[in-house]
């Protein structure tokens, strides 16, 4: 009994309803919140939602989207989702609902005509034909955004794979930018005889596997490069099998760093002189501005040289592009943004930010640095190559980076390698052809 | 259960006697079919949301599933018979990932098992006992990633362990720890059984603090020694918390996933690659979703024999 009389077990059940369904009305909350998380990629007036792998890149767009704001009315709400894998699952499961955002990044060659093949993007053609009127893209790339004709990307960015170097230490160690391969290996040498290793080299995270293999093809015969990553030859022919000895040698000088070296140390490896020459995209010029490097003062940057001097100059290109969802919530304000997107206002704007250079080649990068990279592939007439991740059918690219990690750790010769990559390229090539059939 | 079913219908007092037959003045008896047929649907009102959570959300994945793995991964997915389960003999990464995934599960058992039961002993009997079971146990506390992370600042080739190795001037043993199969598997797994074996230690321990001491001193009064004791005394009184400890190891072992794929990803070459990982890697990276389901019914298909018949056997001999 309680003070007041009434009896205690009396109040028991309704008590343990009301608990029953407060955890009921509470579990219901929750779930109904969950659902309303969809709200995020819904119409929000005076922005365009941007799917977006890269967080690092938010404030980026947030600044660029004020500049675009200014032209169409329309800012940039970057959603991003750090995880590459999972970010891949969102888009491609997202494009067939209505919950599709309004602008997604991807890559572009094959990775985006697989997107393309699946259905949901809309034909940017249109836009594609504006910009090349202004001379605001490179006709060069059409064919890396375009599946069977059409448009479906935009540029995002336009990064080219160089040797980045701190300069104190070149200087310290009498070195010079190579310019013939000649050059590189005597530099090659002079940092061993330092102990600094020459070149960072990792399989870390999977696809930089693929860096040292794109980088020495190329400079090996880069009109080889193009037909090997279309289908038309085989890595078992001779210029793919010197690629590979020159690797391997490098490899065996101990002139690379080990496979598992996280190329997140790079930057502060170059700055710390434990690394002599970085291959990566230019992109990596902010990581480089990160560890508290200034371009052309700490760190430079040059393309690798050719092995041959006859061999045609070229360079590797990146380039992640917008896509427009057939079904994006604001349909007309992401094609007015991706309209407007290459104007030089909003490149200035987002080249600054990235440190990088702009997919409008009218737009020269505010860093000196890629700027001279700029000036050099312009000089040079150097072929613009797609990389190798974008290159070929992506089922066919996984598993030849995954050959090449394997190799990179010791564990296949570079004969066996090749033999490898050749197998999968006929099956996946194969594949990728009955199904475009 | 008919016997818990009889209880249930005997009124008790609270001092657990039966009760005294009720008189005819109180509430009027209710029909024995209808009283049975309101437990049943009140029995079937409770189990409802479970059932259908289950069957939503794994039921219905696993047969979808299973229908996937016979459908071709070309853009038509024509149906395909068994194409993508003969992987299994044609694919040398997926021979290589059944290999590993033998290794894991010896390891998992095993390491755990006698690291466990050897740690539980020990520190039973000890001053120290707290304190070293803390520090055994602790990692268990840990996420796989976390502890796959901790690992990774250990092994990679200029980590912890390479470091050590050459300051004591025993450079020769320094190596990529991680990139040469089978000892990238087996560093693994060691890194496993540090975090895993906690659990063990936590399971022998309750084991051994419900043997009676009786049982251990009227060993000891017929003159058994101390191995004696354990092997004949102690050990057969372990066999229920024994069982649940392989059984579990069992299954960690073949659903090894988290540390694998934070420290190596399954690389380099897919040398490091279990089922799990397979699965995962097939699906989301290869993108071959027919290849990946025919791994996890394989997969499923293993890990429900291997438990079932583990099981089966052990409480069967336990139940007699």
């Amino acid at each position: 009994m309680t003070a007041s009389g009434t009896p205690r077990r009396a109040a028991a059940p309704l008590a343990r309803r009301r608990f029953l369904a407060g955890m009921t009305a509470g579990a219901a909350t929750l779930a109904v919140e969950g659902c309303a998380r969809g709200d995020s990629t819904s119409s929000q007036p005076g922005t365009t939602s941007i799917s977006n792998d890269n967080a690092t890149w938010d404030e980026g767009y947030r600044s660029a989207g004020q500049a675009l704001k200014k032209i169409t009315g329309y800012a940039l709400r970057p959603l991003s989702n750090p995880s590459v894998t999972s970010y891949q699952q969102v888009v491609q499961m997202t494009l067939q609902t209505s919950k599709a955002t309004d602008l997604v990044k991807w890559a572009s060659g094959y990775q985006l005509k697989r997107l393309a093949r699946a259905g949901g993007l809309t034909d940017l053609s249109h836009v594609w034909q504006t910009y090349a009127a202004k001379g605001w893209v490179r006709d060069a790339t059409r064919e890396t955004v375009s599946y069977h004709g059409k448009v479906y990307g935009i540029p995002l960015y336009e990064s080219y794979y160089v040797l980045f170097y701190s300069k104190p230490v070149f200087r310290k160690l009498g070195l010079t930018v190579p310019t013939t391969w000649a050059e590189l290996l005597h530099c090659a040498e002079v940092l061993k005889r330092n102990k600094i290793t020459p070149f960072l080299a990792s399989q870390v995270g999977g696809w930089p596997a693929i860096e040292w293999f794109q980088e020495l093809v190329t400079k090996v015969d880069p009109r080889f490069y193009q037909k090997l990553v279309a289908g038309q030859a085989s890595y078992l022919d001779a210029p793919a099998r010197k690629a590979m000895d020159i690797w391997h040698d490098f490899m065996r000088k101990g002139w690379m760093t080990s496979p598992d070296y996280d190329q997140n140390r790079g930057p502060g490896a170059v700055k710390a002189g434990s690394v002599g020459m970085f291959l990566h995209g230019t992109w990596q010029s902010q990581g480089m501005s990160a560890v508290g490097m200034k371009p052309d003062v700490d760190y430079g940057a040059f393309i690798l040289p050719t092995v041959d001097s006859s061999t045609p100059k070229s360079v590797i290109t990146e380039s992640g592009v917008f896509a427009v969802p057939a079904e994006a919530s604001s349909h007309s304000a992401a094609m007015a943004n991706v309209g407007s997107w290459l104007a030089p206002p909003v490149q200035r704007v987002w080249s600054d930010f990235l440190q990088d250079s702009s997919a409008n080649p009218t737009v020269r990068s505010g860093n000196p640095v890629v700027a001279r990279l700029q000036q050099d592939i312009a000089r040079e007439h150097r072929i613009p190559l797609i990389r190798y991740w974008e290159a070929s059918p992506p089922s066919l690219i996984q598993g030849n980076t995954d050959d090449l990690g394997g190799f990179m750790a010791g564990q296949t010769s570079p004969a066996t390698t090749l033999r490898r990559m050749q197998e999968r390229a006929q099956d996946e090539w194969a594949a990728w052809r009955r199904d475009e059939a | 259960m008919s016997t818990f079913s009889t209880e249930r219908q005997t009124p008790t007092t609270s001092d657990g006697l039966p009760a005294a037959p009720s008189g005819g003045a109180q509430r009027p008896p209710v029909p024995h079919t209808w009283r049975k047929r309101r437990e049943r649907l009140t029995a079937g009102a409770f189990m409802t949301p479970a059932v259908l959570l289950v069957a939503a959300f794994l039921l219905a994945p696993f047969v979808w599933t299973i229908y996937r793995s016979f459908f071709s991964d070309s853009r038509t997915t024509p149906f395909s018979w068994f194409d993508n389960y003969s992987l299994f003999a044609s694919d040398p990464a997926l021979a290589r990932s059944i290999q590993n995934t033998l290794m894991w599960v010896v390891g998992t058992v095993v390491l755990p098992f006698v690291l466990g039961l050897a740690i539980a002993i020990l520190s039973n009997t000890t001053r120290w006992s707290r304190l070293a079971r803390l520090c055994v146990v602790l990692p268990y506390a840990l996420s796989g990633s976390a502890v796959a992370v901790v690992w990774n600042f250990m092994l990679t080739t200029d980590g912890a362990v390479n470091q050590v190795l050459t300051n004591l001037h025993l450079d020769s043993l320094a190596q990529g720890w991680l990139l040469t199969w089978p000892g990238n598997t087996i560093v693994m797994i060691l890194a496993n059984a540090w975090q895993a074996t906690g659990v063990a230690v936590i399971l022998f321990l309750v084991g051994l603090q419900s043997i009676p001491p009786e049982t251990v001193e009227a060993g000891a009064l017929d003159g058994a020694g101390s191995w004696q004791q354990f092997r004949h005394i102690v050990l057969p009184q372990l066999r229920p918390v024994s069982i649940i400890v392989i059984g579990m190891s069992l299954v960690n072992g073949l659903k090894s996933f988290d540390l694998i794929w934070v420290l190596t990803q399954g690389g380099p070459g897919r040398a490091t690659e279990t089922l799990a990982v397979s699965m995962y890697n097939e699906t989301f990276l290869e993108l071959r979703p027919g290849a990946g389901a025919a791994i996890a019914v394989v997969l499923t298909v293993i890990v429900l024999a291997a438990s079932w018949l583990y099981l089966r056997r052990q409480l069967d001999v336990k139940g007699e």
